[in-house]
């Protein structure tokens, strides 16, 4: 169960602050399927930045299991991200002087998963195995994305905007792949997506505007990935 | 402006350098032409052969430190050109997507040279100021007749006006090589991508090998620098020791200074650009919960090998010269001693330059550890 505690967020200087979140409580049981929905702006990646313990909230207490991740140190943060936390970022953040295969190995060494290669033959990019980020489409940069954070095996991971870039067809058949290895090996998950049509996919909706959960779904019948509207 | 001010004068560890350069050339060429003025005052047969050796002296001096820093300077401005290159490769590609010519771009790379020319200046006004004891010391001896500073309006020519022009066209020359680049590489950040022959190895490297391999690969240079650093550390030090033995206490302290400031600028600006250059991998690495000592160790570590070959070549370099000097210049001048390798010199530098490398290092992992996460997630 990860569960988040009026958390509070705002950047800039202390005398002009810009709230970003403002009091966010949210559960999630584990092995759950969540999709956050809300207008661009509305704190939907300040959230999952938090939640994964990239970043700490001005006040607020974000609870794995009885521990809450906002009072650790930095060294244990880093420890608790390596065991329980897999990230595939909006803007995909890859190492641009690696192949995709080191790329992919990044996450895969982090817990000693040999088997990296059925992940990027998955996401269908074993004919790029070799190829640099920057000879790459935008859509094939986050498919490597995908992998990586895949590859380390995750007890809970969190998509920001994962099928952003990719079109219908690959879209379908990358998610159908997600919410697969979903159910065989049990992790949470977390997406923040700006298409509706995935929320069918998921139990539980939230939809956030301007730094406020305003409704919070649960979805007894998740369809697949092929069943959805796109 | 598409250079800014600010990022010319940034260099200032390359004006530290052509600072020192031009320092001990302005000192060792004025005192050569105030001797070679009073040549025919000097009579005696030793203070003739002695008048012979400290020209050779000068000019052996001038040629090693003016050549080996001259040289440094120049790689280390090519490599901040370069730097500032790649590190705006997008906003460069936008002004040539734009229509602006490379060489309309070029040219105002000119401000890169600007530090070479502050350099000079101060190494030249520094050494006006250094001149008096230097010829109160070489006076001292007596040998000579007392010989004044006098000013040579020609050195401003050729060790302020005429490097620094060389220097802001070098910079403009080579901006203008590194732009030709097809515009979208610019700005889509292609690196040049250097592809390595793959051994047919069994044995796949794993993530971190090939991370360090590709921190090594991408830029050579800096293993470049890093031993280069090392080098200049080890054997300027052990020359310093040894010419407090040999010759006098001034040239020992003279060595000494330029050797540590040298391998000091080129250490700090080497590892400050490792570390800025590879904010993002940092970052992205701690995401994944690689730990800071992981980092470091790939990311610092790798270098380490490198920063000791230089210590080892410096030693060697610094025998060879000292013996080559010795045998061949002061040949026949009596009273020389004979130049033996001292192992205790060599051990003593040797600590020094451990305790002062893993010091720095151990400086730059806490910079390291301070790469925050969300300086990445806004880029
Ligand atoms: N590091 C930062 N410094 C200042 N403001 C920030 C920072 N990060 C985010 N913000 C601001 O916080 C607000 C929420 O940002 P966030 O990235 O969470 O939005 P989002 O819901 O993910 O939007 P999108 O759907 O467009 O990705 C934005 O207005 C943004 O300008
Ligand atoms: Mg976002």
């Amino acid at each position: 169960m990860i569960r988040a505690k009026q958390i509070i967020k705002s950047y800039g200087t202390s005398q002009n602050a810009y709230p970003v979140l403002k009091g966010i409580d949210v559960d999630i049981p584990e092995g759950t399927f969540m999709v956050i929905l809300g207008a661009s702006g509305s704190g939907k990646s300040t959230l999952l930045h938090i939640l994964s313990g990239l970043e700490c909230p001005d006040s607020g207490s974000v609870i794995y299991q009885n521990q809450d991740i906002t009072q650790l140190s930095d060294q244990e943060r880093t420890a608790f991200r390596k065991d329980t936390v897999g990230f595939i970022f909006q803007q995909y953040h890859l190492l641009p002087h690696l192949t995709v295969e080191k790329n992919v190995q990044m996450g895969a060494d982090l817990v000693k998963n040999s088997a990296y290669h059925e992940l990027i033959e998955a996401v269908g990019l074993q004919d790029k195995i070799k190829s640099y980020p920057s000879e790459l489409s935008g859509g094939e940069q986050q498919r490597v994305a995908i992998a990586r954070a895949l590859a380390k095996k995750p007890k809970v991971l969190f998509l920001d905007e994962p099928t952003g870039a990719l079109d219908e067809q690959t879209g379908r058949s990358i998610l159908q792949y997600i919410s697969e290895l979903h159910q065989q090996w049990g992790f949470t998950m977390i997406m923040v997506t700006h298409n509706e049509n995935i929320a069918a996919m998921a139990d539980q909706v939230v939809i956030m505007n301007s730094g406020k959960i305003t409704q919070v779904k649960s979805n007894p019948s998740p369809k697949h990935a092929y069943e959805i509207g796109w | 402006m598409i250079v800014s001010f600010k990022d010319g004068v940034k260099l200032f560890g390359l004006s530290i350098v052509s600072c020192c350069a031009v320092l001990v050339c302005t000192m060792f060429v004025n005192y050569q032409q105030d001797l070679m003025g009073i040549a025919d005052k000097i009579t005696t047969e030793t203070a003739q052969m002695l008048y012979q050796a400290q020209i050779s002296m000068g000019k052996v001096i001038c040629f090693i430190s003016g050549c080996c820093l001259l040289s440094t300077s120049m790689v280390l401005m090519l490599f901040y050109v370069k730097h500032y290159i790649d590190m705006h490769q997008s906003v460069l590609g936008m002004y040539k997507a734009m229509g602006y010519s490379s060489f309309a771009i070029a040219k105002h790379f000119w401000i890169f040279g600007v530090s070479v020319c502050i350099g000079c200046i101060a190494g030249w006004s520094l050494a006006y100021g250094i001149c008096p004891l230097f010829y109160q010391a070489q006076n001292a001896d007596g040998i000579f007749p007392q010989i004044e500073v006098t000013f040579h309006p020609s050195l401003i020519l050729f060790l302020i006006i005429l490097p620094s022009l060389f220097f802001i066209c070098v910079a403009i020359g080579y901006g203008y090589f590194k732009l030709q680049a097809p515009v979208l590489d610019l700005l889509k950040e292609r690196k040049e991508l250097h592809r390595r022959k793959r051994h047919p190895k069994k044995e796949k490297p794993s993530f971190l090998q090939g991370l360090r391999q590709s921190i090594l690969w991408e830029k050579k240079v800096l293993v470049f620098l890093m031993t280069f650093s090392a080098f200049c550390f080890s054997s300027m030090t052990q020359m310093a020791f040894a010419m407090d033995e040999l010759a006098s206490e001034m040239f020992a302290v003279m060595l000494m200074g330029i050797g540590l400031i040298l391998a000091f600028t080129i250490l700090l600006l080497s590892l400050s650009t490792v570390v800025r250059t590879n904010r993002k991998t940092i970052a992205i690495m701690q995401v994944f919960g690689y730990t800071d000592q992981v980092c470091q160790r790939t990311i610092l570590g790798s270098y380490r090998p490198f920063a000791y070959l230089g210590f080892l070549l410096g030693t060697g370099y610094q025998y060879g010269l000292l013996k080559l000097v010795l045998t061949l210049v002061f040949a026949q001048v009596e009273g020389i001693p004979e130049y033996h390798f001292d192992i205790g010199n060599c051990l003593i530098s040797l600590g020094l330059f451990l305790i002062s490398y893993e010091m720095v290092m151990y400086c730059f992992f806490q910079k390291l550890k301070k790469v925050s996460l969300q300086s990445i997630m806004i880029e």
